[in-house]
């Protein structure tokens, strides 16, 4: 394995978890995702030599999130994408009917299918700010747009998945849960 | 200004984001608007939600081995010619990347001994906030603190007094880092703890632009024969200030 590739592999394979989530989020399923972090792992390795150090995170969460685009955009006419289905999401979550179903594993289940309800472009800017840390600026950056529409996007998509949120105790509450 | 406005800036001012021209009136705003107070400190709570409560997506463990392979057949002349074809968008794609990347360092050195210093530094951050041992010295005079270091290293490291510049000084301890003890400086922007180490060059000196990783800041620079790394889960901006104040002070 020559120098570059050592290089390549210490720097992103530890964020190989990030992306996946992320890419995840996007497109909302597993296969699509790990084909997606694919295809962006072999993105990155081609433009690494442009790569100058600085945030690798950021970096590759970028090619991540414009393969998960490209893909989107790909399959947004085919019939086999459909944006939400609940029963296949829904395995992440070990959903435990049980009385003492912890607060904390309710307000995850809520706080998922929330988010589960929000446009792409919503779950996007909460993963990249709220997981990943990412400053507006990067965000900016990695979503090319200005750091003002970065501004207004993430404030409507925390408003949005904040009445999701109430909305997802609402009808867990109505259901007796 | 007026609810209305504020409510546009709210977010960001909750995130630290806001610029020093704006930020003053959203704070006089909010003295005077206990309604904006309360929406800014919904944010604020609704955002430490997410981030406690998210549920995260983990890397099944077949992408990793299958990544290995797709690495492999991709430096292969004959399938990066077919990937070429079959997946022009990606390339395309992958236009806004080069840009960020060209658009992003001119102050660089090998990204891995960098990487190397700010994993250590990001572990050394974590632990000082959660084991509650932050600093081994507590003051916020640099008079007690500077001297504090005196026979605990070989060196003397600066200690800078930045109260009127809104970075007001916690104390310092001994930290390891670069394979040797080091001094640890800590400031407090706001609530935000910034963890400075400072060494001796000997092992090589460093200098890059500000960065981000997993949530932190970082920016390290050298200055008479010391290298000076800084972390914080502080804005980029504010970090950036840091750095320029500190210079500033010790070069007095």
């Amino acid at each position: 394995m020559g120098d570059e590739r050592r290089q390549f592999d210490e720097i992103f394979v530890p964020h190989l978890d990030a992306a996946y989530n992320l890419a995840r989020w996007i497109v909302q399923n597993d296969q699509d995702a790990q084909d997606v972090v694919q295809e962006a792992y072999i993105r990155a390795l081609k433009g690494f030599h442009g790569f100058r150090g600085g945030n690798g995170r950021a970096w590759l969460l970028t090619i991540v999130r414009n393969a998960a685009y490209t893909w989107l955009n790909k399959h947004a006419s085919d019939q086999k994408w459909v944006p939400y289905l609940e029963e296949k999401h829904a395995e992440i979550i070990s959903i435990d009917q049980s009385a003492n179903e912890s607060r904390m594993e309710k307000r995850r289940e809520d706080l998922h299918s929330a988010l589960e309800r929000l446009p792409p472009e919503f779950r996007e800017v909460i993963i990249l700010y709220e997981i990943e840390g990412l400053s507006y600026k990067e965000m900016a950056l990695s979503l090319g747009v200005p750091v003002g529409t970065v501004m207004s996007r993430l404030s409507r998509a925390r408003r949005r998945l904040r009445e999701e949120f109430e909305r997802a105790k609402t009808r867990r509450a109505a259901n007796g849960m | 200004m007026e609810c209305d406005e504020v409510s546009r800036l709210l977010d960001a001012y909750v995130d630290g984001e806001l610029d020093e021209t704006t930020r003053p009136d959203v704070q006089k705003h909010l003295d005077g608007c206990p309604g904006c107070r309360m929406g800014a400190e919904r944010i604020a709570a609704f955002s430490s939600l997410v981030r406690a409560t998210l549920p995260l997506y983990k890397a099944p463990s077949e992408l990793k081995a299958k990544i290995r392979a797709s690495l492999r057949e991709a430096s292969a002349p004959e399938s990066h010619w077919l990937f070429r074809i079959r997946r022009p968008l990606i390339y395309a794609a992958a236009i806004p990347v080069l840009s960020l990347v060209l658009a992003t360092t001119l102050r660089t050195l090998a990204p891995n001994r960098n990487q190397e210093l700010i994993s250590q530094a990001i572990t050394n951050h974590a632990r000082s906030l959660m084991v509650d041992h932050l600093v081994d010295v507590s003051s916020s005079d640099r008079h007690t603190v500077g001297p504090w270091f005196n026979g605990k290293l070989d060196y003397s490291p600066p200690v800078a007094d930045l109260a009127q510049e809104g970075y007001a000084l916690v104390g310092g301890r001994i930290d390891m880092l670069d394979k040797r003890p080091v001094a640890a400086i800590v400031y407090r922007k706001g609530a935000q703890v910034i963890n400075m180490f400072v060494w001796p060059v000997t092992n090589g000196k460093i200098d890059f632009d500000v960065q981000s990783d997993r949530g932190y800041h970082f920016c390290g620079w050298n200055q008479s024969g010391l290298n000076y790394l800084c972390i914080s889960a502080a804005t980029a901006e504010d970090i950036e200030k840091f750095e320029d104040e500190f210079r500033d002070h010790i070069n007095l």
